[in-house]
């Protein structure tokens, strides 16, 4: 187990627990957002839903970024064999980091009164664009920010010639995440072209920048949980990162089938982002063989958990459900609907939320300084933010299913009356998994943060002695990677149900009226897919958690 | 695709191919983005629409200012809490916007509607010359009013000024325009034949009947009781409430035989001669506080005696 060997790790320590009170209000606006979903007039001209929805939207984003820095922070004085260079700069960064939250939350208020504060054409208080809603005077110093973050990787990595693929994979992501930002830094006048270039951001940091991160960190968590060889997680971080670029780059091609810009874009774009979930399937691989390099016991499983989490997530969320949506004819009918909300909560919280969150799982009791920490409450935040978001996932699903036929087939535009009274059911869904999914985050914020200072945290349950009884057997049998392929396959094979019922909107049948296909095969995708997934994830943990039978547990660190 | 420790693997020299072919990969992309916003394509520009006057680029900056795509997509992007706007201009023609939204929280009746018509450029930029003829060039006008009017929307009321929604609604003019490539996908059925409709309410079927009709005045001789149907009728209580409180416009709780401060410093007696002015002529007497031209002139959509009535209503809800 890697412990602290460098100071400087600890300044991650800050960022971790900032990340955890922020997805803590991200969460609450999020519920606050199903409510009025469901009743409209709540809160209505006090804390309007556009208002509500930039906080969770761009909560979201800080929080995530706030544990890639923790995450950064951990791992570079160990990729580099020494200290992080200008702690201060890092300390002035964590500050700049609280002002821009409190700025921001504040200054999108305003759009209640319409007060963008326009000054020299550009608003610098909040600028209504999705995602990256902030205003100028934010972006500036947030542009600030990332140059910091840029300033204190590359000083800390060792000369170039040194680098592994990892530290490759970093700062390339550290230098792309500041340059793809500044694409969001100007008003522009034309709705096609400001599209255009908000999904430089958008598509680019996600697709490309975070990915990129999120590939390298995962890697080096494999080599520090597991042992796994620096050199041959290296090359398979440079094969991801590889094929996340070569199908990502025209693979934005999919953000403009609709947005004004020409048709041939929908060739491009249905042809690059239908190779984009190669380097997640490839990531979900690896991960299989480096979690199977050795039959040793997992000694963090909460940190464990969320880091295959975060992998079967970005499978499922981002290269599934993505993949469903890329082409032009099924795009032509999610476009704009609830359809695309499952996916974003999948692949956004999943992939990079749950990475935070695992490196925030293996970092803080080693900061802190406890070897056996009572996993319990880890384990338990882990399944209920998992089936929670599961659970989310499919009700978006099924409601967005029911509302491009209501609005897009049938013309219904009526959201008050037409819209919403046939999503209901799936409206009524989602506060429901959103409050097992909000218990989940107080259990996991509440343990994170308590860590270590609580009387109860050294383990002296008996969670671990009671599984010695339990032999590897039947659920809990080692997995084979013949079956982990099957599973991987079954997931696919319902990905192109859905992918079909998506099809299936554009046949004369249900064009004229009836439902029924796209509905049944919704039903049984949906539904089929995120079992598959929940099913898995058990069944993989399962497996590992009875090595812990074997005798090796009494050798732990 | 995999590597172990010791062997040769030759990262760098593929990590130099890989960086080519992204290279490549970027001139193709680059050299389509470009073809995609010559000027020879044809897309419209904001720059080249207007609306009454008013310029597409400053309903831009509007719309980002109120966060619209917050609640609404665009183009398909932004939230999905209520309709997508790109083609609301052409649905619903410019009338129907300028009567909804300085008060969405209620969706307008034929009579707001017929008051925004009722001025000269809107009618121009509708291209009618007639409530007829403009429900029947705007079906989604007129789907609103039959099914809607009369009921709360799931909207807040914004502090929208007549000039940003005068701006806003070029700026939808613009969408409008926009090729889209065939997105949104133009339905086959009609949908309101089917029972995921909403059925059209009972209440909603007496407004779409004119208040000019006359049918309504036979029906209620008390004036106050005349005037209580005409406002709900008109849609005044879109912007007034019965109350003190200001909604858009003043509350009428109270108001008659007050003494109001004007935009220009002096006060009124709130009187007959005040509340009919304000109804015929509402630009001649701003009360402080609120903006010129926000109120719609309801010259020609209401009688004489109509008018009386409404008056006495709003007495009969007066101070004194």
């Amino acid at each position: 187990m890697t412990l602290i060997k460098y100071e400087t790790q600890r300044l991650s320590m800050r960022f971790f627990m900032v990340m955890l009170v922020l997805f803590l209000f991200q969460t609450g606006f999020g519920l606050l957002l199903a409510m009025q979903h469901i009743d409209p007039t709540i809160l209505s001209g006090v804390l309007n839903f556009n208002v509500v929805r930039v906080q969770h939207l761009n909560l979201g984003i800080l929080w995530i970024l706030a544990g890639f820095i923790g995450t950064i922070l951990f791992v570079g004085p160990l990729l580099s064999k020494r200290e992080l260079a200008a702690p201060w700069l890092i300390k002035f960064l964590f500050y700049a980091l609280l002002v821009i939250v409190i700025w921001n939350v504040l200054t999108q208020y305003f759009a209640q009164q319409g007060i963008a504060g326009w000054w020299m054409g550009q608003p610098w208080l909040h600028e209504g664009l999705e995602y990256i809603e902030a205003g100028r005077a934010a972006d500036i110093v947030i542009l600030i920010g990332f140059a910091i973050l840029c300033y204190v990787v590359l000083r800390t990595f060792p000369p170039l010639k040194q680098w592994t693929e990892i530290h490759w994979g970093l700062g390339l992501g550290v230098l792309a995440l500041t340059a793809v930002w500044m694409f969001g830094l100007f008003f522009i006048e034309r709705l096609d072209l400001q599209e255009y270039f908000r999904w430089y951001v958008v598509h680019y940091w996600v697709e490309g920048v975070w990915e990129v991160i999120h590939i390298s960190l995962v890697g080096f968590m494999m080599v520090m949980m597991f042992k796994a060889s620096m050199k041959s997680v290296g090359y398979a971080v440079f094969w991801g990162i590889s094929l996340v670029w070569l199908s990502g780059l025209i693979g934005n091609a999919h953000h403009y089938f609709w947005i004004g810009t020409p048709e041939f874009w929908q060739f491009w774009g249905s042809l690059f982002s239908a190779l984009e979930p190669l380097p997640l399937i490839f990531c979900f691989w690896h991960i299989y063989l480096d979690a199977h390099q050795d039959g040793k016991p997992i000694v963090n499983m909460p940190a464990f958990a969320f880091l295959l989490g975060s992998v079967v997530l970005e499978q499922v969320g981002a290269g599934i459900l993505g993949f469903t949506m890329t082409f032009a004819l099924t795009n032509v009918w999610s476009h704009g609907t609830w359809v695309t909300v499952s996916h974003a909560h999948l692949a956004l919280f999943g992939t990079f939320g749950m990475l935070g969150l695992a490196a925030a799982y293996y970092a803080v009791p080693l900061m802190r300084g406890i070897r056996n920490f009572d996993q319990r409450y880890g384990n338990l935040s882990f399944w209920l933010v998992f089936t929670g978001m599961l659970g989310m996932a499919f009700a978006f699903a099924i409601g967005g299913t029911v509302q491009v036929f209501v609005y897009r087939t049938l013309g219904l535009d009526w959201f008050g009356g037409d819209v919403s009274s046939a999503m209901y059911f799936a409206k009524i869904m989602v506060p429901l998994f959103g409050l097992v999914f909000t218990v989940g985050v107080g259990v996991l914020v509440f343990d994170l943060l308590t860590i270590g200072q609580r009387s109860d945290n050294e383990d002296k349950s008996s969670s671990h002695k009671s599984l010695m009884a339990v032999p590897a057997k039947g659920w809990r049998r080692y997995l084979t990677g013949w079956e982990a392929g099957i599973w991987l396959l079954s997931m696919w094979v319902f990905g192109a149900v859905i992918t079909a019922g998506l099809l299936s909107f554009n046949l004369a049948v249900v064009r004229d009226g009836d439902p029924l296909l796209p509905y049944f095969m919704a039903g049984v995708g949906y539904t089929g897919l995120l079992m598959v997934t929940l099913l898995f994830v058990w069944r993989f943990i399962s497996s590992l958690k009875a090595r812990s039978a074997s005798p090796a547990i009494n050798n732990r660190p | 695709m995999s590597c172990k420790e010791g062997e040769l693997c030759e990262e760098g020299r593929k990590r130099k191919v890989a960086m080519l072919v992204l290279g490549f990969m970027a001139l193709i992309f680059v050299a389509l983005s470009l073809m995609s916003f010559l000027d020879s394509r044809g897309q419209v520009i904001p720059k080249n629409v207007q609306y009454a006057g008013f310029e597409a680029v400053q309903g831009k900056r509007v719309f980002q200012a109120y966060n619209c795509m917050g609640c609404h997509t665009i183009v398909g992007n932004g939230a999905y809490f209520g309709p997508d706007l790109t083609n609301t201009y052409d649905i619903t023609g410019p009338a129907w916007l300028e009567a909804f939204m300085p008060s969405a929280a209620s969706w307008p009746t034929q009579a707001a509607v017929q008051v925004q018509l009722n001025k000269p450029e809107i009618a121009k930029e509708a291209g009618v010359d007639g409530i007829e003829a403009y429900l029947e060039k705007y079906p989604g006008a007129a789907e609103r009013i039959m099914r809607r009017s009369g009921h709360a929307s799931i909207m807040p009321n914004l502090p929208l000024s007549g000039d940003e929604v005068s701006s806003v609604i070029a700026f939808l003019k613009y969408t409008s325009q926009m090729d889209t490539e065939g997105w949104p996908p133009v339905p086959r059925v009609a949908g309101l034949t089917f029972p995921h409709a909403t059925q059209m309410p009972a209440a909603a079927v007496s407004t779409v009947v004119s208040p000019q009709s006359g049918a309504v005045a036979n029906a209620l001789e008390d004036p106050v009781a005349l005037g209580e149907k005409l406002v709900k009728d008109t849609g005044c209580t879109a912007c007034h409430s019965t109350g003190s409180d200001t909604v858009i416009g003043p509350g009428w709780g109270g108001l008659y035989g007050s003494v109001v401060t004007l935009n220009d410093g002096s006060s009124a007696d709130v009187d007959d001669a005040y509340l009919t002015e304000a109804l015929l002529d509402p630009n001649a007497q701003i009360a402080a506080g609120f903006a010129t031209g926000l109120m719609p002139a309801y010259t020609g959509i209401l009688d004489t005696d109509q008018v009386a009535a409404i008056v006495a209503y709003i007495r009969s809800l007066g101070g004194e």
